[in-house]
């Protein structure tokens, strides 16, 4: 697992690679909620997610959260085929904002 | 001469009559002193080194008993040498006469009549009469025989009574032995079940044991184990024993390594153990979720660690000297600790009860002897193998040379491994094992963990959302291995995955070595609720036809079972 922070007109995307599991996810959690404090507007790009587990889920429903909390923004976009079916069988597919892409999560909210 | 008579045929009665010695032989005094017109009398005895005498009774004006003259000098002394009564009309007129008790008492002996108290060649003291009061003042001969008669009389008698106190004493030692070895055997643990991996036997030469052994399970599932054996035997050996036994139990719990272990047990030991008694001990803890072992030898017979599959012996050497000889006897570093691996072996530890013991054909078995033994039994379950092992050694009807301790641990994980599932009356030639893994429990093992189930996925012809399902739910099982069942402790133990293919579905077993799961415990998520955790099992139930806990194969703490369904275009 691998991940890349980048800000895009004010908002952090957080893009994920590789396998998202119990030995990685840690670090994912704690990348999220770092972001999380430094920005208003967070997206997690899961287009590169090979895997990712039950733990993996737990750190992005915490992020979500916490953003809740602070009345930021935090979404998933460009959600690979292994994660969609990991979110849709817990069925939070309907609990995170979901964007088909990158470019769709930064386009103006209306 | 018919009062003479009287009076022995009293005295012979009262000594037949009662047991107090003590009395008896007062009673007689008493009686003879007055009949004679005497003014005191005294009777003395020897000592068990025959150098002094001892009163044990006395009448007349001053009480000497305990007093402690020499059996060598003096009228009493003679006497008891030559075993030959003695009259002594006038005591200044015997050289032999020593004034000493006199002046410490402040009676004065003018005349003494002393006859030896014996019993065959022994003679076990004397009697001495002192001063005649009435008649001429003076002792004559008939005097001396009537007092030699008694005195043989009342040597019989305190025989008697001597022997009488012995067989008492012996039969009191019996019921404390008996006690004893009913604590002993309280002292040994109770048998673990079949599927323990840890199996001992223990068979006293007496009732009493020297030798001894215990086992004792951690709460993370380890095991410490013990021999012992302890110099000398009875009473004093089996206290030491439980003493010993005990300072395990209650260390054990809180040391490290069994090298730590021993050294405390032998500090503890040698401050108040001061009869020459040592303990040669084996001590160990194992880890059945990994077979790994850690061993500390104190001077005990080497342990041999034996391959079932090679049929080969390793002994495993002393490295310490034995347990309560000195304070720090181990050297600076204190007991040092062998660590090896079962790797599917076993691991016998035993007392030289088993290799000095007497065989059928006689001759001592020997070290060969016992590996021959361990291995024409290697077949048979551990508890039969032991009975087996120490009865041919113990001949029928026939007590041991010395205590027969064996005790035996081991590696069912990975010796046998769990045993595989009977292929049902429908099976079909695809049926059977695909693979079984064994990982360590760690979380940067699942990776490969999900490329072996991706890998029995594939062979069996699966696609690929239905493999990515499955690999889902092992991970998770695994997951909750590690979590759950171990704790999340690092180095905790092992998860080994059996894949199968079962007509048209898939099972994997996942078992771990830890204790027992409740299963209530592990619920799936109530979905309306969206905080971590509890996701696992409900991804698992989720996709898989069945996943639940089934009683799981000897040597296995947990066997979680998944069974998947394959796809319909799959036969």
């Amino acid at each position: 697992m691998s991940y890349q922070v980048s800000e895009v007109s004010g908002a952090a995307i957080v893009a994920l690679t590789g396998d998202v599991d119990l030995q990685t996810s840690p670090t994912v959690r704690q990348k999220l909620l770092e972001t999380l404090e430094k920005h208003k507007r967070v997206v997690v790009d899961l287009s590169a997610v090979d895997y990712i587990d039950s733990s993996g889920v737990a750190s992005l429903v915490e992020a979500f959260q916490v953003s809740r909390k602070k009345g930021s923004s935090f979404a998933l976009a460009s959600v690979s085929a292994a994660a969609m079916r990991v979110l849709s069988l817990a069925r939070l597919d309907k609990v995170f904002t979901i964007h088909p892409s990158v470019e769709a999560a930064l386009a103006p909210q209306g | 001469m018919q009062d003479q008579l009287r009076m022995l045929s009293e005295m012979t009665r009262e000594f037949t009559a009662s047991h107090d010695y003590k009395t008896v032989v007062h009673s007689a005094l008493a009686r003879i002193t007055k009949y004679l017109g005497a003014e005191a009398a005294a009777l003395f005895l020897l000592s068990d080194t025959g150098d002094t005498l001892a009163c044990s009774a006395c009448v007349g004006p001053v009480d000497i008993t305990g007093l402690i003259i020499s059996a060598k000098t003096g009228v009493v002394g003679r006497t008891v040498q030559k075993r030959e009564g003695t009259l002594v009309r006038d005591v200044r007129l015997d050289a032999d006469f020593g004034a000493a008790v006199d002046s410490k008492t402040g009676f004065t002996t003018r005349s003494l009549l002393v006859a030896p108290l014996s019993i065959g060649k022994d003679c076990l003291g004397a009697i001495e009469i002192i001063n005649r009061v009435g008649g001429d003042g003076l002792f004559s001969a008939d005097d001396l025989v009537l007092l030699e008669t008694l005195s043989r009389a009342a040597a019989l008698a305190i025989n008697n009574f001597r022997l009488t106190e012995k067989i008492v004493q012996r039969e009191r030692e019996t019921h404390e032995l008996e006690l004893a070895a009913e604590i002993q055997r309280d002292l040994l643990p109770q048998p673990l079940g079949r599927e323990f991996p840890v199996h001992g036997i223990n068979i006293p030469a007496r009732s009493v044991s020297g030798d001894f052994y215990d086992i004792l399970v951690l709460p993370d599932g380890r095991i410490w184990f013990n021999v012992g054996d302890v110099s000398g035997k009875g009473m004093n050996a089996a206290l030491l024993m439980a003493k010993t036994s005990s300072l395990f139990r209650c260390l054990a719990k809180s040391a490290e390594h069994p090298g730590q272990l021993l050294n405390a047990i032998n500090n503890e030991l040698c401050e108040t153990n001061s009869r020459g008694m040592f303990v040669t001990m084996v001590g160990g803890l194992f880890n059945p979720a990994n077979g790994h072992l850690s061993l500390t030898n104190a001077g005990h017979e080497p342990p041999l660690h034996f391959d079932p599959r090679t049929e080969r012996f390793t002994a495993i050497p002393a490295d310490g000297p034995p347990l309560g000889i000195g304070q720090g006897i181990a050297g600076p570093d204190g007991y040092p600790v062998t660590e090896f691996d079962l790797a599917g072996g076993m691991l016998y530890v035993f007392s030289d009860g088993l290799t000095e013991a007497t065989t059928f054909g006689g001759g001592m078995l020997g070290i060969d002897g016992a590996r021959a033994l361990i291995r024409e039994h290697a077949e048979e379950s551990p508890e039969i193998r032991l009975k087996s092992i120490s009865g041919a050694v113990k001949l029928p009807g026939q007590s041991l040379r010395d205590d027969l301790t064996l005790l035996v641990v081991e590696d069912m994980a990975s010796a046998h491994g769990p045993s595989m599932p009977v292929p049902s009356a429908d099976a079909k030639s695809t049926d059977g094992e695909i693979m079984r893994i064994r990982v360590p429990a760690r979380p940067d093992r699942l990776k490969l963990i999900r490329a072996a189930v991706e890998q029995a996925s594939k062979y069996c012809g699966a696609g690929e959302a239905w493999t990515f399902d499955l690999i889902m739910a092992v991970d998770e099982s695994c997951q909750n291995v590690i979590r759950h069942a171990y704790g999340g402790r690092p180095e905790a133990g092992d998860i080994v995955i059996d894949f199968l293919r079962r007509g048209d579905a898939m099972e994997v077993h996942i078992m771990d070595f830890a204790d027992p799961v409740d299963p209530s415990k592990v619920k799936s998520r109530d979905l309306s609720d969206v905080r971590p955790g509890g996701l696992g099992v409900h991804l698992i139930k989720s996709v898989c036809d069945e996943a639940n806990f089934v009683p799981p194969p000897p040597g296995v703490g947990n066997l979680f079972k998944l069974t998947k369904r394959l796809p319909s275009n799959i036969k």
